[in-house]
């Protein structure tokens, strides 16, 4: 990680692509799973998480300093629910079919480990400005990530993306996929193949990244 | 004189992967003669668009992957063949094409190739599709022509959702025995079945442990249930799932005792689901499962090893 | 009667008659040669050390080299004539072996023999003595000095000797043709022993598909006090000490012990039958059964002296009649390769086989099926394809613990493998390293 303030772009990379909560980190992998049945699913989810993220990231960054190191959880924990909670019942004001699509997995988002991860790695020692920025970077990671995973599922076992349908009429949706297993296999092959890609990045970067580091 | 120098045994057994292959094939010959004989052509080209699509599926895998092209040890046919005799005969040709490839390629290359698969490929690929399109996994047809019995009801073409399991009035003993019933291509004829069992046994391709245990299991916990052990037997695809898919080198476990406890709890997961579960039959899942613990069957069967006593006994 | 056997093993060639067919009705015919050429160093332990020199005559059971120690043994002439040479030649082994090479001059002269007399009667104590004057190993393969096998350490006792007549080695027939024409010898040696060593009991176990060297042995053995025969099932590797023993005793030797552990002692069959000599003749060591088979014209059991050449051998059974591609001593699953057939016969060598071209191929390596076969095969109850995974990782420690030393190198993983995998041979390279790091 760059440790000069002004590389905001780093950090927003960083948690983008490099560091994807969902593909390189894999944490937060239960909502993952659970909610990237459609398009608009992921999308709420990705978007909802993003809205705690820079808002814990941001206040525990201010507080870091007037937590006691050994009740660190028990606040950072108190933090994201508050968020969480805010975010619950403006979902509930402001799209309540999202809302009920999305049930038990918004109340669960206080113990997405992306949230309390990032708190404890990032926010607990950088400044706001960071913070916030990594919340919207590692947020935004992770609601792309459930875009792409829901867009697949909901293309193959229903035929449509956000709702639209884009294979025609004739398609016969396979059903897995918008089941648990279809879940699995979808999230495994594209950490598959972010992986190789990866690897393969990996070689010629190489030098790179042992510069930075 | 150029002789060669290598460490023993210097003469190999005969026996190799493509021979135990080809073992399997044979054995499947009866069950789908029978298939094709009691459904017609459409069972013919299932079975064939399953076959070429799973070997097509490997040799592409393999030259795209640059690893050493396999399919002349047969077992992608083998795995094309099951599947195939997995799925009603009408099925649509795009499934059962659909289905070979993701056990070729999602199942076995995904995880390394042959030896590699942690689940059955074949039986992985009917979950997948019998989740996906139920309604054209589980709307069978009735044989077009008939062997020996009669006692199949006339006039109508599909018979929706009903394997034998829910309606077995209507079948005799003897029906269900040569294979006068709807089901899959394979799994109807248990005398056809039994044939290749037979040969699969005497060539000593597979031992008897997990299909004796995972049939016994199940007739014995129907029986205790309440139920028709011989019917629980004879139909479904207990008997192809036990003989065939069960049978699986690469997943079911190492050591006689494990595979003991590998059919059995096969058998117990499929009257389970049979009895309990929301779907009508359960040898696929219950194979499934199995596979997932093959492992750890593995891990805790152990034998003592020679010498492994005392030192002063 | 009951039959005896162990769980696991396997049946070799089955279809071929463990490739026994051939030789099994040839009488032994004796076979000398123009030249020997005798190595010195082919026994378990120290080399002996020559004590003649180019142009030297020596008679047939002359010492040509002296035992190197207590635990060694002596070598002698096996052919009377001149010596031409004393240099190296390249055997199974990495480095060549040192040999005194004798030309023949037909006369068949032998030494003066001091025999013990009968072996009833013999004096016991200098019975291990004159078995080492004698030069006798282990004939089944080992070659491990038999007096030092039956000299047991302070306090051990042994109850028991097992005269091992399973031969269940592929090929071979020498032990069978020994047991048939000539069972008197092997009782008397095994009486020998079992006075020697103070044993009330003696087995001579045979596998069950020689019936009639069963029948031959039981003749001989009635009336003579402790021997019985005992029949085992044909099996693979029913023959090899720890399986025999298990069969017979219904003991396991522990792991990393030696039979005496379980107070049995196990010799060759042919071993006896030199123990015999030596006792009755005073006869040392310089001629043994041998069968040549494969792809020569008349396959045969040979009455071949040490140091006879593989060619020679072959020659007296009427040449190669294929081109050959691999020739090994001993039967096709343990059998040592040789470089070429200049090589000579050892005392261990029971077998020459010769394969063709296509026979000595070597063969492909597959991916592992998971089948469990060697699983099944294996006598020593291990799991050759976790070793083989383990070794294959790099994780040589997690394959010691999984009892890879215990492992025998039988064989029998790798002949039933479907995949054709090199299982033994990468069990005997590990265990190889292991004992090198062990030293």
């Amino acid at each position: 990680m760059p440790k000069k303030g002004n590389d905001l772009r780093g950090v927003f990379i960083n948690g983008l692509l490099t560091e994807n909560p969902t593909f390189r980190l894999v944490l937060g992998t239960c909502p993952t799973l659970a909610v990237t049945t459609s398009a608009i699913n992921g999308l709420g989810m990705g978007l909802a998480a993003t809205f705690v993220l820079i808002g814990s990231n941001a206040v525990i960054s201010l507080l870091r300093n007037f937590i006691p190191n050994k009740v660190r959880i028990p606040a950072f924990v108190v933090v994201i629910c508050t968020f969480v909670t805010m975010i619950q019942m403006l979902m509930q004001a402001f799209v309540p079919p999202l809302y009920d699509a999305l049930g038990i997995f918004i109340p669960l988002i206080v113990v997405n480990c992306i949230i309390l991860a990032r708190a404890e790695a990032f926010a607990s020692k950088n400044n706001v400005v960071r913070s916030a920025m990594d919340g919207v970077s590692m947020g935004l990671g992770f609601t792309l990530a459930l875009i792409l995973i829901s867009s697949i599922r909901e293309l193959l076992g229903n035929g449509t993306v956000f709702g639209i349908n884009l294979l025609g009429a004739s398609f016969e949706p396979m059903l897995l996929m918008v089941l648990a297993p279809g879940g699995f296999i979808v999230f495994g092959l594209l950490l598959g193949i972010i992986n190789a890609i990866g690897e393969k990045r990996k070689a010629g970067k190489e030098d790179k990244e042992v510069a930075a580091a | 004189m150029n002789l060669r120098m290598s460490t023993g045994p210097h003469l190999l057994d005969k026996d190799t992967t493509q021979s135990l292959m080809l073992d399997v094939l044979i054995a499947l010959i009866p069950a789908t003669a029978l298939g094709v004989y009691f459904f017609g052509v459409s069972a013919a080209l299932v079975l064939l668009v399953c076959i070429v699509t799973a070997v097509l599926s490997e040799l592409i895998w393999q030259v795209l992957m640059k690893k050493p092209v396999r399919i002349t040890d047969f077992s992608a046919v083998v795995t094309g063949l099951i599947l195939g005799l997995n799925l009603p005969a009408n099925a649509p040709l795009w499934m059962a094409a659909l289905g070979s490839a993701i056990a070729i390629l999602l199942v076995k290359q995904l995880f390394g190739g042959i030896g590699h698969n942690f689940l059955n490929p074949a039986i992985f690929a009917r979950a997948v599709l019998l989740a996906s399109w139920p309604v054209h996994m589980t709307s069978y047809v009735l044989p077009q022509r008939l062997l020996l019995g009669s006692a199949a009801p006339s006039g109508v073409d599909v018979v929706a959702s009903a394997t034998p399991l829910l309606s077995t009035s209507q079948w005799s003993t003897m029906d269900l025995f040569i294979g006068n019933i709807p089901g899959t291509i394979g799994e109807v004829s248990k005398a056809a079945i039994l044939v290749g069992f037979a040969y699969l046994l005497l060539r000593g391709t597979i031992t008897w442990h997990v299909p004796t245990f995972f049939v016994g299991t199940v007739a014995l916990l129907t029986w205790v249930l309440g139920g028709n052990p011989l019917t629980a037997v004879l139909t479904g695809g207990v008997l192809f799932g036990a003989v065939f898919m069960a049978t699986d080198y690469v997943t079911n476990p190492m050591l006689r005792v494990g595979q003991c406890i590998f059919g059995v709890m096969c058998g117990v997961i499929v009257v389970v689901i049979r009895m309990y579960g929301g779907y009508p039959e359960g040898v696929t899942f219950a194979i499934l499962f199995m596979n997932c613990i093959t492992p750890l069957i593995d891990r805790y069967s152990k034998r003592k090893v020679y010498g492994e006593v005392k030192q002063h006994a | 009667m009951s039959i005896f056997t162990f769980r696991g093993g396997i049946h070799p060639l089955k279809d071929r008659h463990e490739g026994k067919s051939e030789t099994r009705d040839k009488p032994v015919k004796e076979f000398v040669a123009k030249t020997v050429c005798i190595p010195v160093d082919t026994h378990l332990g120290a080399p002996s050390v020559p004590v003649v020199k180019k142009g030297d005559r020596v008679l047939i059971g002359q010492v040509i080299a002296e035992a190197a120690g207590p635990r060694g043994i002596p070598v002698h002439a096996s052919v009377s004539g001149t010596v031409t040479a004393v240099g190296k030649m390249q055997m199974m082994g990495k480095l060549p072996s040192p040999c005194i090479f004798i030309e023949n001059d037909e006369q068949d002269e032998w030494v003066e023999l001091t025999p013990l007399g009968d072996v009833e009667q013999a004096a016991a104590e200098k019975i291990i003595p004159a078995i080492q004057a004698a030069g006798i190993c282990g004939m089944g393969g080992a070659c491990f000095p038999t007096h030092a096998k039956m000299t047991l350490p302070e306090g051990q006792t042994v109850d028991t000797i097992i005269l091992n007549g399973a031969e269940c080695e592929t090929f071979l027939t020498a032990d069978y043709r020994l047991m048939v024409e000539q069972s008197q010898r092997v009782v008397d040696g095994l009486r020998a022993a079992m006075r020697a060593m103070k044993v009330s009991r003696g087995v001579i176990a045979i596998e069950d598909n020689k019936p009639e060297a069963i029948t031959a042995m039981q003749q001989a053995a009635a009336g003579r006090t402790g021997v019985e025969v005992a029949t085992l099932k044909t099996k693979y590797p029913q023959g090899g000490e720890k399986q025999l023993i298990e069969a017979i005793t219904g003991k396991q030797v522990p792991s990393g012990g030696l039979p005496m552990h379980v107070q049995v002692v196990v010799l060759n069959v042919a071993t006896a039958a030199a123990i015999a000599d030596a006792v009755k003749e005073g006869k040392p060591l310089v001629s043994r059964i041998t069968t040549v088979t494969g792809c020569v014209k008349k396959p045969s059991n040979l009455l071949l002296r040490i140091g006879t050449s593989v060619s020679d051998a072959v020659g007296a059974c009427g040449g190669y009649s294929e081109e050959p591609g691999k020739i090994f001593f001993g039967g096709s699953m343990t059998g040592l390769c040789i470089p070429d057939d200049q090589v000579p016969m050892t005392k261990a060598n029971n077998g020459i086989v010769v394969l063709n071209e296509k026979q000595g191929k070597s063969h492909v390596e597959n991916p592992c099926i998971r089948c469990g076969r060697c699983v099944e095969a294996c006598p020593t109850k291990l799991n050759p394809m976790e070793l083989r995974n383990l070794l294959d990782t790099d994780k040589m420690e997690e394959a010691e613990k999984k009892n890879l030393t215990d492992c025998i190198l039988c064989g029998s993983c790798s002949y039933v493998c479907p995949a054709k995998r090199w299982l033994v041979a990468s069990f005997k390279e590990a265990k190889d390293l292991i004992a090198a790091r062990r030293n």
